[in-house]
């Protein structure tokens, strides 16, 4: 009995698998030879992680995806008149200093790339956890900073007010791959670790 | 210690309120007598006109906060669910002027609170599972026979209505010695609140703007938080967070036995876990040996900072009184502490904590403590602490841990305590205190409730189908 249900799943993942294939071929079906060729070198491989359990991506808050501990946030945003060039202006004079990032103690990383002729910004960032628990901290202990930054865009209601969340929210475009070496670690966490390890090769050093 | 009638509260100053007290209702400022005796009734609204009848009677008997640091008693509070603002009829515009959580109700919170596994709502009590719950009237007293008195006289408001119907009366009381269900004395730590009337204790910190507790006042950011409308609804009124306890006292005996081999050592343990002695005791001023004065004093007794403490060898950062109000520590992340504070008003109930009971039969025996959690932001302070405070342990290096009285613990939970040489890490820590039920409340100022209990039939039909 066990073993039956046991081929019976088994069947089921390997036709899931073998329509995975044929999807994927199907959207190949016009690309360049080049990519058809590279697929077809890469499918095997492709289709033994297929049978596998989703990643460890699930959804982060109210938009974005969440890996272990770490979550993705993509703001698309659009500059409001003027807002590309004190943005600018604003990242040149902190010379890639961001000691306020630092201070809130969550942020992996931030990256601000301007596009289509200094019309649009993406804001991507890795962080710990959710973000709106803590944008009323972010009200209270560093409001300046985000409306410095953030009035660059259009519509940004001002920290202080109850529509901030939902504007942040709607911005949100939610990552459709994304990856994390170290899912389990946070900011907190690697710091830690990292004291460890020079910790313990002291104490070796002294004992060697 | 015991208050008496018409006595202010010991240990006060007053000085001048900057806030409406006559509007406010009693339990927001007033803390509980000692000894304090109380019940908690949930009602339903099953007819509106019923229901606001009800408010009506019932309203000029609902205390103020007019004079709130005179122990008067006994005194009665008030409050509302969303599902009963619904059925006593409030018009459209104004239900929806409530914040989201409020408006889905507590259980609907479950993930956002990370009420899961035993304290997930499909292990709850049936009528908060069920979201009946649409008034509910709190009892204080200092005394057996006032709580009696004051239960009849709202029993008789009740009397001739056939669409108001009881749900639930739970009786409350403070154990001998005041102290909660696992023997500890506990509600000494509340957060100051700014032109209330009185001084800071020694050791509340500086007064945090009464908009964090009571709406339409500004709050810690210098503006109003967003209130219910019209302005006489939503003005001097709150959100309440009704959180319903069952201790498993067998439970954390057994883990007391099992790890600490003397009573000594047992002793220590407890108060590692919650940063005092049972006596109330601060670890911070006592660690070493309970000091029973010291923690009977209420100048004394919440006078400390974590400055001389900054690697947790005193008070572990996991324990609960750290992770509640971490003072001054060093957080991993940006927090401002002051806007993450709830007023705490804990009420006992069942029989009193036995330290010799091992039994798991004293793990499920009706026990356990309901908190009355007050913020006028209580939806999102409460998913603040449970995520951020209770269920984790990242903010405060702590790390995976959580809080060991009233986190949720998972298989082969741990617990730290810092000391010299070597910390000391102590596995399969059980969870204590299981939920049994909650639910959210508004808590509306004397106005409101006069103008919900004045609702008309036509008005709010009228203004419901508009």
């Amino acid at each position: 009995m066990a073993t039956q249900t046991q081929s019976a799943m088994e069947s089921k993942s390997n036709a899931d698998v073998a329509q995975k294939i044929q999807k994927l071929r199907e959207a190949f079906a016009d690309a360049p030879q080049m990519a058809k060729t590279a697929l077809e070198s890469k499918i095997q491989d492709l289709a033994s992680h297929m049978s596998e359990p989703r990643s460890r991506m699930e959804s982060a808050g109210r938009t974005g995806s969440r890996q272990g501990k770490v979550s993705e946030l993509t703001l698309m945003l659009t500059f409001a008149p003027g807002g590309a060039r004190r943005l600018r202006a604003l990242l040149q004079a902190q010379n890639g200093n961001f000691d306020d990032a630092d201070k809130v103690g969550t942020v992996h990383d931030m990256r601000f790339v301007f596009l289509d002729n200094d019309t649009k910004l993406v804001f991507a960032t890795a962080y710990d956890g959710n973000w709106d628990p803590y944008i009323d901290d972010f009200a209270t202990k560093i409001p300046d900073v985000m409306d410095i930054a953030f009035s660059a865009f259009e519509g940004w209601p001002g920290i202080h007010s109850p529509e901030v969340k939902n504007w942040i929210a709607k911005h949100q475009v939610t990552a459709e791959g994304w990856f994390v070496a170290n899912p389990n670690l946070t900011v907190t966490e690697t710091r830690r670790l990292e004291k460890i390890g020079k910790a313990v090769d002291e104490l070796l050093d002294k004992v060697a | 210690m015991s208050s008496t009638t018409g006595a202010s509260a010991p240990n006060l100053s007053l000085n001048a309120s900057t806030l409406e007290l006559p509007e406010i209702q009693a339990t927001i400022l007033r803390p509980r007598p000692a000894p304090y005796f109380g019940t908690h009734v949930l009602l339903r609204v099953d007819d509106a006109q019923a229901g606001r009848d009800f408010l009506r009677r019932l309203t000029p008997h609902v205390d103020s906060a007019a004079d709130w640091w005179m122990a008067d008693n006994p005194w009665i509070s008030v409050a509302i669910t969303y599902a009963g603002l619904e059925a006593l009829g409030l018009p459209k515009d104004s239900l929806q002027s409530f914040p989201e959580a409020f408006r889905v109700g507590m259980a609907a919170r479950a993930k956002e609170l990370r009420d899961e596994g035993v304290n997930h709502p499909k292990n709850w009590e049936i009528d908060f599972a069920k979201g009946q719950a649409h008034i509910g009237l709190s009892a204080f007293s200092d005394s057996e026979n006032e709580r009696r008195r004051i239960l009849a006289m709202a029993r008789q408001q009740l009397e001739g209505f056939s669409g108001v119907s009881v749900l639930l009366i739970q009786d409350f009381g403070a154990q001998p010695g005041d102290l909660n269900p696992l023997g500890y004395k506990d509600g000494i730590d509340q957060p100051p609140i700014e032109g209330s009337g009185v001084e800071p204790l020694p050791g509340q910190g500086r007064p945090i703007k009464a908009g964090e507790f009571i709406l339409g006042y500004p709050g810690e950011a210098g503006v109003p938080l967003s209130m219910p409308q019209p302005e006489v609804l939503g003005r001097n009124g709150t959100y309440l967070g009704f959180r319903k306890y069952q201790t498993r006292v067998g439970a954390f005996n057994r883990f007391l036995r099992d790890n600490g081999s003397t009573e000594e050592e047992r002793e220590l343990l407890a108060a590692k876990l919650v940063g005092r002695w049972r006596s109330g005791a601060p670890l911070t001023l006592a660690p070493e040996v309970d000091n029973p004065a010291l923690g009977a004093d209420p100048r004394r007794n919440n006078d400390f900072n974590y400055a001389n403490d900054p690697h947790g060898r005193q008070v572990p950062f996991g324990c609960h009184i750290r992770r509640m109000n971490p003072r001054d520590t060093e957080l991993t992340r940006l927090t401002d502490v002051n806007i993450h504070r709830v007023i705490r008003r804990g009420t006992t109930y069942g029989p009193p904590y036995d330290p010799n009971d091992l039994s798991e039969v004293a793990d499920t025996t009706p026990r356990g403590a309901i908190f009355l959690l007050i913020s006028a932001k209580a939806m999102a302070t409460l998913e603040f602490l449970q995520q951020e405070w209770i269920n984790a342990g990242d903010f405060i290096g702590a790390g995976d841990e959580r809080d060991p009285i009233i986190g949720l613990q998972e298989e082969g939970a741990t617990f730290t305590i810092p000391k010299q040489p070597v910390r000391r890490r102590i596995h399969s820590i059980e969870t204590f205190n299981v939920l049994r039920g909650g639910e959210y409340f508004f808590m509306p100022s004397l106005s409101a409730l006069r103008w919900i209990g004045n609702l008309s039939e036509t008005s709010s039909i009228e203004q419901r189908e508009g």
